[in-house]
């Protein structure tokens, strides 16, 4: 196939357009985020339930440290049948509908004034702008699988799967400029699509938080199941056949 | 670290990142902070950027330490300029009332960050440091309890209801505080060392001694433990109660604790050492044990 020869204006009016624009999208988004940022409020019993979980888990994995009295006391004042904190604590299940809730729609509102809306427009915009153009070719031969993610937008049969189209270039700069962000607008920047994207897969940006009575059922069933098992009960020989000198080891080797 | 603060720093990166170990390491350096901090923000504030803020509040809150209300004073104005209205910034300004011993504008700072933001468990603890610095000991132990139960997995909380107990003499309810501790960091031989002296004082020696070996184990320099099992073995086994066999392994561990620790004073170069063998060597007699013999 003979060599495509791209004109030079294609280079100073599609390709360095897009990377602008881009990139100076990025910078105002990350600056519009910060104003419409709005601090979570922390809730108190929430923050207390997680602390009381916590300090469940550790008395199950570090239990065996305590004096059996302790720990028994301990396991009590989590499990008791009448009195115990998971028993008493009674937490009505905070699964809140997002749409009843102001606070969350607004947020949900920010995200996608934010995010979702100057994506749709933007490459939308660029779409429509620069349609049509062969950008750039990457210096490497690629094979036929990857002409959809190469050239959108240009469906040419017989054109090679190494040029990228204006719309896939868009798409290259949107995931490659990161690492221009992160050197100017410093770690965890907001100008980020690519992390934006992740979050809006793994649903954690509308991340509930957990109920707490199921959380507190399970450790209760935890604990529950935990014996006591005191790792200090002959540490004073382990301290002293630890430390012993050397003509003593055949003597004390319990294997001899 | 004391050996560290005369020595001169070549740049101003050296002291930043000097700070910024502080400030990781949560050590109390504050005459040095002071000393560095000040030359650091007067020249090169430019140079740290967004650091400078923290470098500030660090600054401020060692200025307080060693009672230099002037420096405090100046950190918090631009600090102020800089974040009008955060609560951080309230809290160090509260911080500052508590410095000068004006402790109602300090609760009334307190108060107000706490109508806004009532999780902020650092606030909180101001309140207890304030009854702490009132001698009101009583009335700080009541809030601290009121925080753990909150905040039941806060380990400086309890470290310091510990201290309160203690300074209380309720040795029982100091020992719960530091069992919390173990729990949160088992292999930190210093909670151990705290546990066993505190049931030693309270005279249960069967535990002090486990507790004690613990920490001798996690830690085999820590002498306060050597010698906590040294004291607590001797006294388990001269005590009346016990079967014998007991009474010899007890004698077996004191000797055992006395051998290593005038091993340990032996392998150290020391000027008076002398008569630190020599108070060895009674307390060795005191046992009447022959060391080598097992």
């Amino acid at each position: 196939m003979a060599e495509l020869l791209l004109d030079t204006n294609i280079r100073f009016w599609v390709v360095l357009p897009i990377v602008c624009i881009t990139f100076f999208v990025g910078i105002i988004r990350h600056y519009v985020s910060i104003l419409l940022q709005s601090d979570k409020k922390i809730d108190l019993q929430q923050v207390s339930d997680g602390q009381a979980l916590m300090r469940s888990r550790l008395l199950r994995e570090n239990g065996k440290y305590l004096p059996k009295d302790s720990f028994v006391m301990r396991k009590h004042f989590f499990n008791d049948e009448e009195k115990g904190f998971f028993k008493t604590q009674k937490r009505q299940g905070q699964v809140k509908n997002p749409m009843t809730d102001p606070s969350m729609m607004t947020d949900m509102l920010k995200g996608n004034v934010t995010n979702i809306l100057p994506m749709i427009m933007i490459g939308g915009w660029i779409n429509w702008t620069f349609s049509g153009f062969i950008t750039t070719k990457v210096p490497f031969p690629l094979t036929i699988r990857f002409k959809p993610m190469l050239q959108r937008g240009i469906e040419l049969a017989s054109l090679d799967a190494s040029w990228v189209s204006s719309a896939s270039w868009y798409f290259l700069n949107v995931f490659g400029l990161r690492s221009m962000y992160t050197l100017i607008l410093g770690e965890n920047n907001a100008a980020d699509q690519a992390r934006i994207m992740q979050e809006q897969m793994s649903g954690s940006a509308m991340a509930m938080p957990p109920d707490p009575s199921k959380a507190f059922k399970a450790e209760w069933e935890a604990l529950q199941i935990t014996e006591h098992n005191w790792s200090l009960q002959s540490i004073e020989e382990e301290l002293l056949s630890n430390t012993v000198a050397p003509e003593d080891i055949y003597v004390k080797d319990k294997f001899v | 670290m004391a050996s560290s603060a005369n020595s001169n720093f070549s740049t101003w990166e050296e002291v930043r990142d000097q700070l910024r170990k502080f400030r990781e390491d949560n050590v109390r350096c504050s005459e040095e902070v002071v000393e560095i901090a000040d030359s650091l923000l007067a020249d090169h504030a430019n140079k740290l950027g967004d650091e400078a803020w923290i470098v500030y509040e660090q600054l401020f809150i060692a200025s307080l330490d060693i009672g230099k209300i002037d420096v405090a004073s100046a950190c918090i104005r631009e600090l102020n300029i800089q974040f009008p209205n955060s609560i951080r910034v309230r809290k160090l300004m509260g911080m500052r009332y508590e410095a000068l011993q004006k402790y109602d504008e300090a609760l009334n700072i307190y108060e107000d960050i706490l109508e806004e933001d009532e999780s902020n468990s650092v606030v909180r603890k101001r309140y207890v440091a304030i009854h702490k610095a009132r001698r009101n000991i009583p009335a700080a132990i009541k809030l601290l309890n009121d925080h753990v139960k909150k905040f039941s997995a806060d380990h400086e909380a309890w470290m310091e209801l510990a201290d309160l107990y203690i300074s209380e003499q309720e040795y029982s309810k100091a020992a719960y505080c530091v069992e919390e501790l173990i729990l949160s960091n088992p292999h930190n031989h210093l909670y151990h060392q705290r546990y066993a002296e505190i049931k030693y004082t309270q005279g249960e020696m069967p535990m002090a001694c486990k507790y004690f070996s613990q920490a001798a184990k996690l830690n085999g320099d820590n002498m306060r433990a050597l010698y906590g099992i040294f004291m607590s073995a001797s006294n388990l086994a001269g005590s009346p109660k016990g079967n014998a066999k007991t009474k010899k392994d007890n004698m077996k561990y004191a000797a055992w604790a006395a051998r290593q620790i005038s091993e340990k004073y032996k392998s150290v170069e020391m000027r008076d050492h002398d008569a630190q063998v020599e108070a060895i060597e009674e307390m060795l007699d005191s046992l009447q044990v022959v060391p080598s013999t097992n």
